[in-house]
């Protein structure tokens, strides 16, 4: 059980007060409910749960579009640990009332102790988007819970970014290091997933990730040469620190990401970031040849097709380099590199529409970031 | 990437409501008209909350209204709320219109609320009633129908399903899990297989799904079978794994090596004993190949493939009587699978049991076009990897 407590606090601030049972119904029934809800209410006040819970549930028979006694049924029953039962009440919950971010969170959180990951992720990103108003410490859970649960849903990049959001914010730093592992490694594990033999490694990537992103640059290099001293035949260990050394040392990361090509020979972010490390270096076709690979892999990612771009135009292959590149623009607009390659590329074609198009595009990104 | 969270289905096609009831009181006939109408309404306006009311409204006043039971059912379903939407389904069996993807929709709320004998049951009858339903049904209930099929222990079957989805709905996570699951033979739901067995699981899943790829992948897929035998080589099911994926592969000595070290973890696995006495027999090695299929069948008598192979190596022996015998004990156990017939009409014809051997055939042919979910994916696989090949 999570943060039981901080659950119940949020009650009223969802559905408000005063409590109305029924609105519709008639009068000896209303009655009868109101009564029911006085004395559920007067339960929960004074922490007599079981009581509460079973006169809540005689409230939502009577009464099934009750959000009040469904909110404070599906609470409770989170707070007893009762997943699957909070869950199916606070879904009848969501339906009456699919603006209550916290109903969102609720729910969300319900489904993820029940494994069931996919409407976790869904329902706590709804939370997210309707918002959580000032609860702070249910916000964190569920930011934290996204994290992890993105990473799970091999959406690593996107649980980087998260943890990135959390770092700003949060003060328990040491419970954001193994999810910043397993993104960083490429594990599509939960931490509770994680087996006792593989924790030091989650670990230590976990450390190394969170020092970079907190530019803590000393620590991260320790932290990054423990880690591939320690594994250095761990699948994702030397790609992880060859993309680390892309934004220091870029002719570092050369040998780093190649050991991971030999390790895992189909990794496709190996190849493309070795491709974009082998451009800089002026290695044109051996950098075309890993974009390419790449993109056999991976038809759709868009960061190989503007690496292949890119070294064709290098190359002076224009015709072919602005086609790869309109691919990754397809294929992802909201790259600003892409963008900018298409502007020097279509400005050199004298195509100046176009250039004009991709200088509004990248305006208009700049902007909304 | 598409998802297999099943809540995109209310948009499933569906004639307009009608109001065609037996001779309704003209009162309740005014009534009932104007909630439906108002349902409707609620429903096209996205207002669920009434529209379920109405709709609850509705149907306890008419109970016959299909449409009513049907848009109650799934406005229930794509909230989540299904013991609710189970009821509402329920109401369909008795509509030939509806009955089919009914039977779907109920499998998959029966799965959802923890009832999986009788999902097991519903999605049968929705297979036997030909899996009808748009795409999006289609996908997501064959999905669940082989969760619940690895459930079983019939990991061959759930195989085959989610292969044959892997080409549409690609690199999806769940799918991924749920061939890591079936290929390790792990008798479990998603929802609860032991946390720290997921890594296992994750490579297994991957391998299998880039081997089901309609252009088959088997470089990505051996990177994670290797990755797998590197981390988890002791555990069970292993190394039979890699080597069911080295026989897609059609690398028969690698296969061959695997499932021998499978045997050196697991001496009693019946599927790696009639895996080998199969490679035995096809390089015309047939005293170790019998000695395999009976040692499979000492471990379990009521294997349907190990008096399979035991019958073909009997056959390939010449001791026809013998391999009748096998023939006829696997056809008893397994009646859905097609080779067994075609193995029997050999031995019948040899035998010059002409008119036998020539229902057998036919038996084949039917049960090969029905392609149903007693096919084998080694087979089909297998099948695509020698297209490929040639």
């Amino acid at each position: 059980m999570r943060n039981a407590v901080l659950i119940v606090s949020l009650a009223a601030c969802v559905i408000g007060v005063p409590i109305v049972a029924a609105q519709n119904a008639p009068t000896a029934s209303k009655q009868s409910v109101d009564q029911l809800f006085r004395a559920a209410e007067k339960a929960r006040d004074e922490n007599h749960d079981d009581e509460a819970i079973q006169l809540y549930r005689s409230v939502v028979a009577r009464q099934p579009e009750s959000e009040q006694g469904l909110w404070f049924l599906g609470t409770l029953l989170y707070e007893k640990q009762q997943y699957p039962e909070a869950r199916d009440v606070l879904r009848q919950f969501m339906t009456l009332r699919p603006d209550a971010g916290p109903g969102w969170a609720m729910l969300g959180l319900c489904e993820y102790e029940t494994r069931d990951y996919r409407r976790a992720l869904d329902h706590l990103q709804h939370a997210m988007a309707a918002g959580m108003g000032d609860r702070k410490e249910l916000a964190q859970m569920v930011f934290k819970d996204v994290a992890v649960l993105l990473t799970r849903f091999e959406r690593y990049d996107d649980s980087l970014d998260m943890l990135l959001k959390m770092l700003d914010t949060s003060t328990e730093q040491p419970d954001l290091i193994e999810p910043a592992g397993l993104a960083g490694l490429r594990l599509p594990l939960l931490p509770a997933e994680v087996s006792p033999d593989r924790r030091d490694l989650v670990s230590q990537a976990g450390r190394a990730v969170l020092a970079l992103q907190t530019r803590h640059n000393e620590e991260a290099e320790s932290e990054f040469h423990q880690l591939v001293t320690a594994y250095p035949n761990e699948p994702g260990v030397h790609f992880l620190y060859g993309a680390y050394l892309m934004e220091s040392r870029p002719n570092d990361a050369v040998p780093e990401l190649k050991r991971e090509l030999e390790i895992s020979p189909t990794h496709v972010l190996a190849r493309v970031r070795l491709a974009e490390a082998l451009i800089a270096q002026g290695d044109f076709d051996q950098a075309l040849a890993l974009a390419q690979q790449a993109i056999q892999y991976e038809p759709k990612r868009a960061s190989a097709h503007m690496m292949a771009g890119e070294a064709l135009l290098a190359k002076g292959q224009a015709v072919e380099g602005i086609k790869e590149l309109e691919t990754a623009r397809e294929a992802d607009p909201a790259v600003s590199r892409t963008h900018w390659d298409l502007l020097r590329a279509y400005g050199a074609a004298g195509r100046k529409e176009d250039a004009d198009r991709e200088k509004r595009e990248i305006e208009k990104l700049s902007q909304s970031k | 990437m598409p998802s297999l969270l099943p809540t995109f289905l209310l948009a499933f096609t569906l004639t307009a409501p009608v109001f065609s009831l037996a001779s309704p009181a003209p009162l309740a006939a005014s009534r009932f008209e104007k909630l439906a109408a108002q349902a409707d309404a609620a429903r096209a306006e996205d207002r669920v909350a009434d529209a379920i009311r109405l709709y609850r409204e509705g149907t306890q006043l008419r109970p016959a209204w299909s449409d009513g039971w049907w848009y109650l059912g799934s406005l229930l379903y794509d909230q989540d709320r299904f013991s609710e939407a189970d009821t509402a389904f329920r109401h369909l069996l008795s509509s030939p219109a509806h009955r089919s993807p009914a039977y779907a929709f109920l499998g998959l709320c029966e799965y959802e609320t923890g009832n999986y004998g009788d999902a097991l049951t519903q999605f049968r009858a929705w297979a036997n009633a030909g899996w009808t339903g748009t795409a999006d049904l289609r996908d997501v209930a064959v999905f669940h129908f082989a969760l619940l099929l690895t459930r079983e222990g019939r990991f061959v079957e759930s195989l085959y399903l989610l292969a044959s989805a892997a080409p549409r709905l690609g690199d999806l996570p769940e799918l991924s899990e749920a061939m890591g699951l079936a290929s390790l033979r792990m008798r479990y739901l998603p929802a609860d297989f032991p946390p720290e067995q997921r890594e296992a699981i994750w490579l297994a899943g991957e391998a299998a799904l880039y081997a089901a790829q309609t252009h088959q992948e088997f470089d990505r897929a051996d990177e994670f079978a290797a990755r797998l035998e590197s981390r988890y080589g002791a555990q069970p099911g292993v190394h039979s794994f890699r080597a069911t994926l080295y026989g897609f592969e059609l690398k028969r000595t690698e296969a061959e090596r695997e499932f021998r070290a499978e045997l050196e973890i697991s001496p009693n696995d019946v599927s790696s004993m009639v895996a080998l006495a199969l490679i035995d027999l096809e390089k015309s090695e047939l005293v170790e190949a019998e000695g395999l299929a009976k040692r499979a069948l000492d471990a379990d008598a009521k294997d349907a493939e190990a008096h399979h192979i035991l019958g073909r190596v009997l056959l390939a022996k010449g001791d026809l009587n013998a391999s009748l015998s096998e023939l006829e004990t696997a056809k008893q156990l397994a009646p859905g699978n097609p080779a067994v017939r075609s193995h029997l009409a050999m031995v019948l014809s040899k035998l010059g049991r002409t008119q036998d051997a020539k229902a057998e055939s036919a038996n084949f042919v039917v049960l090969k076009n029905k392609q149903d979910v007693m096919a084998s994916p080694e087979e089909k696989l297998g099948e695509k990897t020698r297209e490929k090949a040639r």
